[in-house]
């Protein structure tokens, strides 16, 4: 039995090194202590300067978008305050340009007016001096006439006409001729 | 992806096939244990024993931590450089993390994420790193822990916020017929309380463990193929995969980070509303 058990012992072979069996309990040992350490050191002393600056670097963008959207909120007020103001100046353009335009129809109206009125007596007086001037023309033109037509009488009658006698006839008949015109 | 798998089998024959042509030993992988197991720097065989995982884990824990303290230390309200850096890595983690997966009432979980997802990357991308070449999360130790924490996290989350009820809820789903709890019952328990942390640690550490491999391979077909042979014309695709796989890596070191974390806040979420 012994002897068996000797040659059992003998047969035993070599110790072999199997890979997938964790048989360093030193590196198992350095792991554990290594990771939990690090999971540790990050949990409480690493990580949360990063996380707190990252956190007030959220807040700080939200507060800036906040802010942004405020100032667009302003903005859209400041610009349709502008355009009712501008609305209101355009009217305000409009009725100013309205009230001068219907003062400078009047002003026109009423110069338009004198100087037909002008014109008018101009007219009525250059009318006058027309009439005057045609009278006298008339008048210097009776006793031509007369003239000439009884000397042009006398010779074709041969005999000497008496102008007086006969100044009603030519009188006449200038008036016919001058209001026939 | 097929595709991908024939080209590094393909490349890795071709290397082991120079390499014997060549000294007839063979390309020389090195164990397992050599590029996944470390000597401890002090406390060999106690529990405290401190090795490079543990190095990786402790730079991993520190440098989130100054990153985080000096961002904060003179914070201001326009953020610059550090501060914006590090703002920007919280607003990732919330608005990737805990808005879609728990909703305005997971900020308070906000610091556990963040370091799951500082942790777990940082311990990552050591994988890329020159001169260490390993990731932490290539072990099991650190994706244990990690979801062990995010175990007992929704947990106490869905106890602390439902009661006991939440284990009603959770094993007792309302809506289904009551015949069918024969058959849901013990799947739900398995799925939420057993497979859970088990999917998320292996996840991670599978996912490293294979990309961390993946680049080992990749550096010893470069070097068995460097030399004055014919087939130093293969270093020209070896050498390039090395490079993008190094790159692809450095991409999967940050995603593994963030789908830990947003399964965590997923089952946190689930926990605070579990008849959802």
């Amino acid at each position: 039995m012994i002897g068996l058990l000797a040659a059992l012992a003998a047969e035993v072979p070599e110790k072999v090194i199997n890979p997938v069996v964790p048989d360093e309990i030193g590196e198992i040992f350095w792991g554990a202590l290594a990771f939990f350490t690090l999971w540790a050191l990050l949990r409480y002393v690493c990580l949360p300067p990063l996380l707190k600056v990252r956190a007030e670097r959220e807040q700080q963008v939200l507060a800036d978008q906040e802010a942004a959207s405020a100032a667009e909120t302003q903005g859209e007020q400041v610009r349709r305050d502008y355009e009712a103001t501008l609305a209101e100046a355009r009217s305000e353009a409009n009725r100013i340009v309205e009230v001068a335009r219907v003062a400078s129809e009047a002003q026109r109206s009423q110069a338009v007016a004198v100087a037909e009125a002008a014109a008018a007596e101009e007219r009525q007086a250059a009318m006058a001096d027309l009439d005057a001037a045609r009278a006298q023309a008339l008048n210097q033109i009776k006793g031509d006439v007369a003239s000439i037509a009884i000397s042009a009488a006398s010779k074709v009658v041969q005999a000497d006409l008496d102008l007086a006698q006969n100044q009603s006839t030519i009188d006449d008949y200038v008036n016919q001729a001058s209001g026939t015109r | 992806m097929l595709g991908l798998q024939t080209l590094v089998g393909n490349l890795t024959n071709i290397a082991l096939l120079a390499a014997e042509g060549e000294g007839g030993g063979g390309v020389q992988f090195p164990p397992i244990e050599n590029i996944v197991k470390w000597p401890a720097l002090f406390g060999e065989d106690t529990f405290y024993a401190f090795n490079k995982i543990a190095l990786i884990s402790m730079i991993a824990m520190i440098v989130p931590a100054l990153l985080f303290y000096f961002a904060g230390r003179k914070a201001s309200l326009v953020p610059k450089k550090l501060q914006n850096i590090m703002e920007a890595s919280i607003d990732f983690v919330e608005k990737q993390v805990i808005m879609p997966a728990i909703g305005p009432e997971g900020m308070r979980y906000l610091p556990m994420l963040v370091a799951m997802v500082f942790f777990i990357w940082i311990g990552n991308v050591f994988e890329v790193i020159p001169t260490s070449h390993m990731p932490a999360n290539a072990r099991m130790a650190n994706p244990l822990m990690l979801a062990m924490t995010a175990w007992v996290m929704f947990i106490g989350v869905g106890v602390k916020h439902n009661g006991l009820g939440y284990f009603k809820s959770a094993l007792f789903p309302p809506g289904v017929p009551k015949a069918l709890y024969l058959l849901v019952t013990p799947i739900e328990f398995l799925s939420t309380f057993l497979i859970r942390p088990f999917s998320l640690a292996v996840r991670l550490f599978a996912n490293m463990l294979a990309g961390h491999i993946l680049l080992v391979t990749f550096s010893v077909l470069c070097i068995t193929l460097w030399g004055f042979t014919p087939l130093v014309v293969v270093e020209l695709l070896s050498f390039p995969m090395l490079v993008a796989f190094t790159g692809f890596e450095f991409m999967v070191a940050f995603l593994q980070a963030f789908i830990f974390a947003l399964l965590t806040a997923v089952y946190i979420g689930g926990a605070l509303h579990p008849e959802h």
